[in-house]
């Protein structure tokens, strides 16, 4: 086992609200020095410390706006934090947004050659793997392949999102909400590909308010309230806390 | 600062994937493609001949030295570099807004963006090149023009370019993140620099006009003035900048990387909060 692939140490991180009025001329020169400097501030996520091991399946689970997402946001890197550490040894492969990065004016055959290379895939294995990562994405898809992604719906980008994803070999695997959409088709597809990549050994973190992907994929739960990390025990525990908040 | 410099280089292939991503998206619409590219400044080139070539000819010849008896060649050199500063300049201000859903997902040295965009208008740039050639080639054979060593000055015309264009698109990407007012402000100054910047007339004209000294060394403090003479001197030795301009080129160059970096620096954290 040896080091922790997640470190998070005293993590923190403050968001101001509506920054850009407050950047406004004419709020600048009312308020001249007449607000307080904290108005508007806040701490989504604080003093936040937890390790997570290699191939530990961890599920973050609180009501919304509790910052489980600021905290995938933190670990895949695209966010950096104010206060405290977050260390993270070895590749993360990021499911964060529904859209996976695509750029719409592309289409998606561009799409999947583009965001493939942007996690690091050779040019030689995507072009392999492409038909297996259409395939996956189901056949709405293959049709739609060399149409713009703007014409997509919302359920189409995840999926595909989802297969390039799936490809990746990092050892460190993000999923924000993958499984809420979808129909029931793809999303057993999507549980047998998140069995599959946890047998490999994968770290997955998962953020979830569905109680029977949590308990089925995650051993481990991490429960948040208010920025602040309540629980950090089994999957079992954390539930326990959340319902216990949810339905007193 | 030198973090950021192995992050990008060890990313290197992320910008060229970006920047072929931004040429196909851009021309994937048009039927001339990257024609467009090459219409665009040749189209102003043949204003700017009209007005000052035809109607103000005896005015522009006067200040104009070797390069009277080739005043195209003269305008499409400094409109072509134009072209270069003023789309990547335009561009890279929308670089990280432009760009939020590509950003928020995914964990590249923020920087490539910025810099993928003046590196994508390098290529047009480049693409250019062989008719900018092809006309110079016409003048040396009809006699007016010498081709010889002056001809390096292109290379290091265009490597501080590159430094000053870098810097500025760090700058102005951040900035604008934090205050969109940013985009606007540019097409403003643009069109002032483009003005402010011996493109189109020569530097001579300036220098021998009757402005007031101070208003002569603020104009030369501008870092574009010395990359435009070095553009220009690629055909024309004699306009080779002298000392003090060449050394506040570099100088204004190489500071406004370094201020760009650090802004940008500074300025990361706040900005991906606010994508």
């Amino acid at each position: 086992m040896g080091e922790p692939m997640i470190e998070a140490e005293n993590l923190g991180i403050q968001f101001v609200r509506n920054r850009r009025r407050n950047l406004r001329l004419r709020e600048m020169i009312i308020h001249r020095g007449g607000r307080q400097p904290a108005a508007g501030m806040f701490w989504p996520l604080r003093n936040v410390s937890f390790t997570v091991a290699a191939g530990d399946t961890v599920g973050i689970i609180g009501r919304n706006g509790t910052g489980k997402s600021t905290l995938l946001r933190l670990i895949a890197g695209v966010l950096i934090p104010d206060e405290g550490r977050i260390r993270v040894r070895g590749a993360v492969a990021p499911l964060l947004e529904l859209s996976a990065g695509f750029s719409n004016d592309l289409t998606g055959r561009e799409n999947v050659h583009l965001v493939g290379s942007l996690h690091g895939l050779s040019p030689s294995f995507l072009r392999r793997h492409f038909d297996e990562i259409v395939a996956f994405a189901g056949e709405q898809i293959a049709n739609a392949i060399d149409t713009p992604v703007r014409h997509y719906s919302s359920g189409m980008k995840v999926r595909l999102g989802f297969s390039v994803i799936a490809q990746l070999p990092h050892p460190i695997l993000l999923m924000d909400e993958v499984t809420a959409v979808g129909d029931a088709d793809f999303r057993k597809k999507c549980y047998d590909t998140i069995d599959r990549l946890i047998a490999e050994g994968r770290t997955v973190m998962l953020v979830s308010h569905n109680e029977n992907d949590l308990t089925r994929f995650c051993s481990r739960g991490l429960y948040f309230d208010g920025g602040r990390l309540r629980v950090d025990g089994t999957i079992r525990e954390a539930l326990d806390a959340y319902h216990n908040v949810v339905r007193p | 600062m030198t973090s950021g410099v192995v992050a990008v280089w060890s990313h290197r292939t992320t910008l060229r994937l970006l920047v072929r991503r931004d040429l196909a998206v851009k021309y994937q619409q048009s039927v001339l493609g990257y024609l467009w590219s090459l219409i665009e400044p040749l189209g102003m080139g043949a204003i700017y001949f009209f007005v000052f070539g035809l109607l103000y000819r005896s005015a522009t010849h006067r200040h104009l030295g070797d390069a009277a008896d080739s005043y195209p060649l003269f305008l499409i050199t400094g409109i072509f570099a134009w072209m270069w500063t003023s789309s990547a300049i335009s561009e890279a201000t929308n670089a990280l807004t432009g760009q939020a859903r590509l950003i928020t997902t995914m964990n590249l040295p923020r920087e490539v963006f910025p810099i993928g965009r003046v590196a994508g208008r390098f290529a047009e740039y480049v693409a250019g090149l062989p008719i900018l050639a092809a006309i110079a080639v016409v003048y040396a054979t009809l006699g007016k023009i010498d081709l010889g060593v002056s001809l390096l000055a292109l290379p290091l015309a265009v490597l501080l370019q590159a430094i000053l264009l870098i810097g500025i698109a760090l700058l102005l990407s951040s900035l604008n993140v934090l205050m969109r007012d940013i985009e606007r402000l540019m097409r403003l100054v643009t069109r002032v620099l483009f003005y402010a910047t011996p493109i189109i007339y020569p530097l001579a004209l300036v220098r021998d006009s009757g402005l007031p000294g101070w208003v002569k060394i603020a104009y030369e403090v501008n870092p574009l003035v010395g990359i435009f003479q070095l553009h220009h001197s690629i055909w024309y030795a004699d306009e080779f900048p002298d000392a003090r301009l060449l050394a506040l080129s570099v100088g204004g160059s190489l500071l406004t990387l370094f201020v760009g970096a650090a802004v940008f620096r500074r300025l990361e954290p706040a900005v991906l909060k606010e994508l």
